[in-house]
């Protein structure tokens, strides 16, 4: 008999599913392509024939179970509530396992992603050659992405001149000298250490002005999203582990990142091996706070104490939730209550501001060309709201958002929650 | 398994990327919403028009193969399971809303247009297309108007087959045909058009509609009835439409339903009660307040024991979320469950549900009923598990006794689901010997290399 370790673990929540195709409704894949493999039933069904030992982990295979955003909007809309992102990761996982990682997953995940320092020194190496590429806004996300994105048109911006690993403290005291409120772990994420180091300035700076320390430990990690979202949950259990020791003594674990705050709490829900790592997770899973969530649920700032930028004055803005926010981490109301309350903005709400933008991390490299298909219904929606900006709280979406508004002439510009408030 | 001559003649006529033939490919498309039939085909085709789908089938029945079209394949009948295998016509991406003519009331559409998404096209128009099977998220316009559906607005706007005026067709040999027309009147000829509404895929591929259409109505108003046993229930159903109220849809759920309702999503429901009326009025503000009244005073008199109209659109959606929600509360709940389709006069839903209930203590099976009461679509399912063979056994025998039952009391196998796999054996017991015999000799005539959906109905 077969090792099934990881199906196993999912095998309940693939049994909920009915086949009642309402899922297709809600699927930004199905949506372009129509046809069953694309959607979470389809899915479900080949999952389940494979615990059956009916359906073996074919090249086929494995491009049905890769061509899933996990944005969860099918999940979230589900009438027998069956958890397909748990089926989709846990069926990635025993792939992974049966087969291995392939060559260039394995470079990337384990040798690049997974070691801080070599990741740093190859995004440098990168740097010196981007003057080659097509220049944009804002940046990418994983290196992997990037060097396999090329080519296939995509906008892809400059890496930023200082990585924000090279310019932090290990600690922040509050800028008012007082004793702290708590102490707060700075979790960076790649995007924001390569891409927007601004963004976690700003968020230090926020959080100190505010009579919170900062701490930034330096033998932080990856989040580990592209890598066990992508069945590699060996190299994320090491990623969890390394994680958790870093952050241990503090009170919380702040990002400006939707995917890396929503992948750090979700440790506990994909990554567990046996019970001891399951408590362990859950513990690390209360520290974990979403920026967006952070000031609003913990520091409990009243919406109507934050301050416009002056730049942003007069302007109209629109909110895109990423998934690992509104579904992942049911953060919906904390953000739209800030910009609602900002003194001299307008806010307009999104047609579908809840649909995934198309990027689901390494699925854009992937599918290039189905990202920008649902990109594009996704940009329908910013157009039609007359918006002068379009504000969220996740660099993947951020860089995808920006991708596709330069591709299709749009004038509205991309910012991150944090960089409209003083 | 299909001659691989076959596959590149499919290939060169819909392109390469709209024909399936991986494993698992043909996997995904070997069911349907039903829970025990599975069948693969050998291939699985997406036409893009008319002339691909005539071109297709040109070819099919040539060589006699077996043609299983589908939509979305929510179907509760088996009736898109390919069960002979062959190829799989999916519509899915035929799903254009060609025109909708606000003058004249009409839309015409393809076949894969979803429901959902015609619903929400209309809504903008001030309009509404009333048949909603429940799995309107999925379920596409082709398949709809196939398997003729119902849904909750049965009871005072009708079934799938009311809102058809014209269709367009591809024959099994290939030939193109209109049936019907535009205008709401046509009496000319023999009525074809309403063979093919209803064939469930036996007889020709839909390949554009005519829709007829109806404005929103300007006013609604719900209310529910609270019932200490579920026979009154029943009861209040014809009491009410004896009265000369006939609401847009009435709507039964028992206690199992709402408990388990309440244990999904808390809302206030009356967990004692052994079934509730959900009630929903429609139409002009002045005629709704008047016949809201009289739905309470008729349940009333006729054994609520308490009456509800809800206050706004917030409390009356909260209800109508419930009911959406039994569906999934039933289905969540049990490995295996099968759910009923059958019809029965309204007069005789009191004694059916009783029925129901005594044939659930005799085999020892967990049942619940919900269900259009208004027009007798009761949907008796039975909690089941396919891998437990004593009770999927007794499961068994009790569902045969629902529908025998049903067909006792002067009803039908299928009020909006269609025969397709599941009610076969129950066909030629219900349905006129004289009469089937004629819907066979249709079916030779039409398709006489019998190569459109086969197994189906009561083959």
């Amino acid at each position: 008999m077969k090792d099934l370790t990881e199906l196993k673990k999912i095998e309940k929540f693939a049994d909920q599913c009915m086949k009642c195709g309402f899922c297709s409704f809600f699927c930004p894949v199905y949506q372009e392509e129509r046809v069953e493999t694309s959607v979470a039933r389809g899915k479900n069904y080949l999952v389940r024939l494979a615990l059956k030992g009916e359906q073996e982990f074919t090249p086929e295979m494995g491009d049905i179970i890769g061509k899933c955003l996990l944005c969860k909007r099918c999940a979230a809309n589900c009438p027998s509530k069956t958890q397909i992102d748990r089926v989709v990761v846990g069926a990635r996982a025993q792939m992974v396992k049966d087969k291995g990682l392939g060559f260039i997953k394995n470079f990337a995940f384990r040798k690049v992603m997974a070691n801080r320092k070599a990741f740093g020194r190859y995004l440098k190496l990168a740097k010196a050659f981007q003057w080659m590429f097509p220049k944009t806004e804002g940046n990418i996300r994983h290196l992997p992405d990037f060097l396999k994105a090329l080519g296939h048109g995509r906008n892809i911006p400059t890496l930023a001149k200082t990585f924000l690993r090279d310019m932090v403290k290990p600690v922040y005291k509050p800028v008012n000298g007082e004793k702290p409120k708590m102490r707060v772990g700075f979790f960076m994420g790649c995007a924001t250490d390569f891409i927007y180091p601004e963004l976690g300035l700003k968020l230090i700076d926020f959080l100190t002005k505010r009579g919170i320390e900062v701490v930034v430990p330096e033998n932080q990690n990856c989040c580990g999203a592209a890598i066990y979202f992508s069945g590699d949950f060996e190299t994320g259990r090491m990623l969890a582990e390394e994680n958790i020791k870093a952050f241990k003594d503090v009170d919380y674990v702040v990002t400006a990142c939707g995917t890396c705050s929503s992948t750090l709490k979700d440790y506990q829900k994909y990554l567990p091996d046996n019970e001891d790592q399951q408590k362990r997770y859950e513990a690390f899973e209360k520290k974990i706070k979403d920026s967006t969530e952070f000031v609003i649920d913990v520091m409990k700032i009243p919406p109507e104490d934050f301050k416009l930028r002056k730049e942003f004055e007069g302007k109209t803005a629109t909110w895109h939730d990423p998934c690992h926010l509104i579904r992942y981490q049911n953060i919906k109301e904390q953000p739209r209550a800030i910009l609602k309350a900002l003194k001299g903005l307008k806010y307009v709400e999104m047609p579908n501001a809840d649909m995934c933008c198309g990027m689901g991390g390494s699925f854009s490299v992937y599918h290039y060309d189905l990202t920008k298909k649902i990109a594009d219904k996704k940009m329908d929606g910013i157009k039609a709201t007359g918006a002068d900006i379009v504000v969220t709280a996740c660099p993947g979406c951020m860089i995808n958002l920006i991708d596709n508004a330069l591709r299709n002439k749009m004038t509205q510009k991309v910012y991150h929650f944090l960089e409209l408030v003083e | 398994m299909l001659k691989e001559s076959l596959v590149s003649e499919f290939q060169k006529i819909v392109g390469n990327e709209n024909v399936l033939t991986t494993p698992e490919a043909l996997k995904a498309y070997s069911y349907d919403g039903t829970t025990s039939w599975i069948h693969e085909p050998d291939c699985v085709v997406f036409p893009k028009n008319t002339k691909e789908i005539s071109e297709i089938m040109k070819i099919a029945n040539a060589e006699k193969i077996p043609v299983t079209p589908r939509g979305g394949g929510t179907n509760v009948s088996g009736g898109s399971v390919p069960i002979m295998g062959g190829v799989v016509l999916c519509t899915t991406k035929m799903n254009t809303i060609v025109k909708i003519d606000k003058e004249n009331l009409t839309a015409t559409v393809e076949p894969g247009v979803v429901l959902q998404d015609l619903t929400m096209r209309l809504m903008k128009e001030g309009l509404f297309f009333p048949p909603d099977p429940q799995s309107f998220l999925g379920a596409t316009l082709g398949g709809i108007i196939a398997e003729n559906a119902g849904g909750p607005a049965c009871v005072k706007y009708g079934v799938t087959k009311q809102y058809i005026l014209g269709l367009e067709v591809v024959l099994p040999d290939g030939r193109i045909t209109n049936f019907g027309g535009r205008t709401l009147k046509n009496v000319v000829g023999y009525d074809l058009l309403h063979i093919f509404v209803s064939s469930e895929g036996t007889l020709g591929i839909i390949t554009k509609a005519e829709l007829k259409l109806n404005p929103i109505p300007p006013a609604k108003k719900t209310i529910m009835a609270v019932y200490a046993e579920i026979a009154m229930a029943g009861e209040s159903v014809f009491r009410v439409l004896e009265n000369g109220v006939i609401p847009g849809k009435i709507e039964l759920l028992d206690n199992w339903v709402i408990n388990r309702i309440e244990e999904m999503m808390p809302m206030g429901l009356p967990k004692d009660a052994d079934a509730v009326l959900l009630f929903e009025c429609d139409g002009i503000p002045e005629a709704v307040e008047k016949e809201t009244e009289k739905i309470v005073e008729i349940t009333k008199k006729y054994g609520a024991v308490d009456v509800r109209v809800a206050k706004d659109m917030d409390e009356a959606n909260k209800y109508w979320m419930a009911r959406k929600a039994g569906f999934a509360a039933v289905f969540g709940k049990a490995p295996t469950v099968m759910a009923e389709d059958v019809t029965v006069p309204r007069g005789k839903i009191p004694e059916f549900i009783k029925r129901c209930r005594d044939l659930a203590k005799k085999y020892d099976v967990e049942m619940c009923i919900l269900g259009h009461a208004g027009d007798g679509n009761l949907h008796p399912s039975i909690l089941s598990d396919i891998k437990n063979k004593d009770l999927y056994e007794r499961s068994l025998k009790a569902m045969d006794g629902i529908i025998e039952g049903a067909v006792e009391m002067g009803g039908v196998l299928s009020g909006e689901h269609g025969i397709g796999l599941e009610k076969q054996k129950f066909f030629r017991r219900a349905v006129d010997p004289v009469a089937v015999e004629l819907m066979i000799k249709i079916k030779a005539l039409i398709d006489p290399n019998n190569i459109m959906n086969p197994g189906k109905i009561w083959d």
